[in-house]
């Protein structure tokens, strides 16, 4: 079967100004994603990762490269009536109301008029955003405009959902819930493109991540892989008193093994806000 | 009806629902009815043309004014919104091709602006009307022949300036598929209606016998490339009848019209399509 | 190639839209008699240019009038002029521009250039007559334009006759506006007889009765009361061509 994007060495340069100045925001990428999985791609603002994803798409021609989306050549209507996309900080119509919105962006993505209704409840449903629906727009929040954004680009049942940032400007509560839909999504079987510089969510949710700087592929890997630290270990002990740690310490040394530091485990920030605000949805 | 022209159809439906409900254009729409209207008041000033030919005019002025300024700004705005929201990222990575984006964001705004003229016309001819009543009462008691105005010719009329503003509309999309910025789009698209206001001047000359082959290949470059906008300004003539108007003489404006459309909207979508967004 | 394919097509379409216009162009530019005319060219850019842009031309061919009659109070013959005839050239329709410029030409403007060069002690008689004869002849062309385009052109035709007359001193051309006058649908009822009077004085006594005589008979004899002014002028021309009585015109019953 073949991936659900697969990047060939791709290159995209920008012209600046009249001199035709080139800036290469792409530079000679390769990537294979795989089908079912949440893949990440990470990296810091201006590595390339946005500019890879619109050429993607098809919102930008490569300067050099071949591209495949589920094995069509990309920026064809078949590869991309199988692809959902919700791009950065989007905004839409603010006097359509959420149901008009994801009728009309299912109708353009080729939903059938009989599947229609199905179609438009069931992406509603999947974002948390049915009971919010029938109202304009202009009233939701930033991460209800997310959650329906997410309805929007999932709403024709696609195989490969592309996501740019979704979380960006969003509270731990509505990150945490657009965490929950991209499992929902892996859950059904689909492929999850993640763009973010939001390292732990990243974490939390991908299988796979790819690390980019400055246009070019630094690190890409199975998550466990790239953050596992095989000659260290973590051991969470309770009730430990400095008699025990003493005998403990003796004991690994009789092993040749060392202990190095000792600290109290602590929550995340995210993790506690999340624990007291639980239950609390932006609506 | 086809997945594509279902498509257009939606950009077009929400584009058109996106455009009036714009200020600007509830503005403009007010302007030029409040122009239609007080004309009426303004009569006094008139020096003798004919009450119905000043309101007629009055009436055209509006409507060429406003709407000229409603198809340049408005399909501007309209299109911009969409880059600069990056609502046009999340439409164009669907199944949507630039084509069928572009045609759509066309006919919405040409339904707009078919919203305005009918507004427009329907008021001013209303207006004549009434007033025609009052001076056909008023020759008649004087014994003179009254002048009197065309229902079929205001709507000859409204229907070319309906197709004026969409070859202006076309011409905006175009230039709005090269340009970057808003302010650029409106000032070249507002040039581009002067310019094609004044085209007869070298079309004139064209039909003329000229010395110099460069010169006459200049005027014949510039009737090409630049739409001849002043022949749908035949109002005076269809709507009062002063000098009438044949009516293969309006088929031919009108599938004139439609051919500019036609043509400049191509131009677009060959131009959008190599856009990056 | 397919880019290559699309520009030539998008070239034709854009050749082939231009060349229907020029087709649609010859069909339709008589019914827009407003633009095109020289009157506009030294005006260009002063505002006019809104006139020929599309509509308004009505309101901005008063707005012109009302400036040239600022100027007709300043006695400024250039500017008056062509302001004048700019009103005339913005909105040809209205026949009270081409009258007013034809009157002010042909009547006004000889005097300012006269007072101009120094008054009438200053300037030689025959001078003062050629500029009169110039401006007249101005105001006549002006007229003649105005009466090709007004669909109640009697007051022009008088205007043009009253010029060729007082003058012009050309009798035969008065006497032709004023046939023209008169026998146009809105003939005031002074026209034919001041023609045959002028044509009388002119010598063309059996013509101007025979033309008055018929004027009269077909045109206002069926009228109210038949004109008795008329039939007194024309019972006087039979008089001094010496007529037979059954040459005369037979007595209507309420003729004194």
């Amino acid at each position: 079967m073949s991936s659900a994007i697969s990047v060939r060495r791709l290159t995209k340069d920008f012209q600046i100004g009249i001199r035709g100045l080139k800036l290469r925001a792409v530079d000679n990428l390769s990537l294979e994603i795989p089908r079912g999985q949440v893949y990440g791609l990470l990296g810091p603002n201006g590595c390339g990762k946005s500019t890879t994803l619109k050429v993607v798409l098809g919102l930008v021609t490569a300067t050099a490269g071949e591209i495949s989306i589920l094995g069509h050549p990309s920026a064809t209507a078949e590869a991309r009536s199988r692809t959902g996309f919700l791009p950065e900080a989007p905004y839409f119509h603010k006097f359509l109301s959420g149901r008009e919105l994801v009728t009309y962006c299912a109708r353009l993505s080729g939903v059938l008029p009989s599947d229609l209704t199905t179609a438009v409840e069931d992406a509603l449903g999947l974002a948390a955003m049915t009971d919010a629906a029938d109202r304009p727009i202009g009233t939701y929040s930033k991460g209800m405009l997310q959650r329906i954004g997410f309805a929007q680009a999932i709403v024709h049942d696609p195989e490969l959902v592309i996501l740019d940032e979704p979380t960006a400007g969003v509270d731990p509560v509505g990150s945490a819930a657009i965490g929950r839909m991209i499992h929902a999504m892996r859950d059904k079987g689909k492929t999850v493109v993640l763009c973010s510089h939001l390292l732990g969510q990243v974490e939390q949710v991908c299988d796979r991540v790819a690390i980019m700087d400055r246009g070019k592929l630094v690190l890409e890997g199975r998550v466990e892989d790239v953050l596992a630290r095989r000659d260290r270990h973590v051991m969470t002990i309770e009730a430990m008193t400095p008699a025990a740690r003493e005998a403990a310490e003796a004991a690994l040394a009789a092993h040749g093994a060392q202990v190095t530091s000792v600290t109290h485990p602590r929550r995340s920030l995210e993790d506690l806000f999340r624990e007291l605000v639980t239950g609390s949805r932006d609506a | 009806m086809t997945p594509s022209l279902q498509r257009t159809l939606w950009i077009s439906r929400v584009t058109f629902l996106e455009a009036v409900r714009q200020r600007f254009f509830a503005f403009l729409m007010v302007l030029g009815a409040a122009m239609v209207l007080s004309s009426v008041s303004f009569r006094v000033f008139d020096f003798g043309h004919g009450e119905l030919k000043f309101i007629a005019d009055f009436g055209f002025g509006g409507m060429f004014l406003f709407g000229s300024v409603l198809s340049v700004v408005m399909t501007a705005q309209l299109f911009f919104s969409e880059i600069d929201n990056k609502t046009a990222l999340t439409l164009l990575a669907k199944p949507l091709s630039r084509s069928e984006f572009l045609i759509g964001k066309f006919f919405g705004a040409w339904a707009v602006l078919g919203v305005f003229v009918v507004v427009l016309s329907g008021l001013l001819g209303g207006v004549m009307w009434a007033r025609e009543q009052e001076l056909v009462a008023m020759a008649e008691q004087a014994g003179k022949v009254p002048v009197t105005f065309s229902a079929s010719g205001m709507f000859q009329f409204a229907l070319l300036q309906w197709l004026r503003l969409g070859v202006v509309i076309t011409i905006v999309l175009t230039v709005s598929a090269l340009a970057r910025t808003f302010l650029f789009t409106v000032v070249v698209g507002s040039l581009a209606v002067v310019a094609g206001q004044l085209q007869w001047i070298a079309q004139d000359a064209v039909l003329k016998p000229t010395g110099s082959a460069l010169y006459g290949a200049f005027l014949w470059l510039s009737t090409r490339l630049l739409p001849n906008l002043q022949q749908f300004n035949i109002g005076d003539a269809l709507v009062l009848g002063a000098t009438g108007v044949p009516g293969e003489a309006v088929v031919e404006v009108a599938l004139s019209g439609l051919a500019y459309m036609v043509a400049y909207l191509f131009i677009g979508t060959l131009v959008f399509r190599r856009r990056e967004i | 190639m397919r880019r290559y394919y699309a520009s030539g097509l998008a070239l034709l379409l854009v050749v082939g839209a231009g060349a229907f216009s020029e087709i649609s162009w010859r069909s339709v530019r008589p019914s827009i008699p407003e633009i095109g005319r020289k009157e506009l060219e030294p005006t260009l850019g002063q505002g006019v240019l809104l006139g020929i842009l599309g509509g308004l031309r009505t309101v901005v061919a008063d707005l012109t009038w009302i400036r040239s009659y600022v100027l007709w109070e300043r006695k400024d013959r250039p500017g008056c002029e062509a302001l004048m005839r700019t009103a005339c050239a913005l909105d040809p329709h209205s026949r009270y521009f081409w009258e007013n410029t034809g009157y002010a030409i042909g009547f006004d403007m000889a005097h300012w250039e006269i007072r101009r060069r120094g008054g009438y002690a200053k300037v030689p008689a025959e001078t003062q007559q050629r500029l009169f004869q110039q401006y007249a002849r101005r105001g006549i062309d002006v007229l003649d334009e105005g009466i090709g385009r007004s669909k109640a052109p009697a007051p022009l035709l008088l205007c043009a006759a009253q010029l060729a007359e007082t003058k012009l001193k050309d009798h035969a051309l008065s006497v032709r506006y004023y046939q023209q006058a008169a026998e146009s649908h809105d003939a005031p009822w002074f026209a034919a007889r001041i023609c045959a009077v002028i044509m009388w004085e002119d010598g063309r006594k059996a013509e101007a009765y025979r033309w008055f005589r018929k004027y009269w008979t077909e045109r206002m004899l069926p009228k109210d009361d038949g004109y008795p002014d008329d039939l007194r002028q024309l019972r006087g021309m039979e008089t001094g061509l010496r007529l037979k009585p059954e040459e005369r015109i037979p007595r209507p019953s309420w003729e004194r």
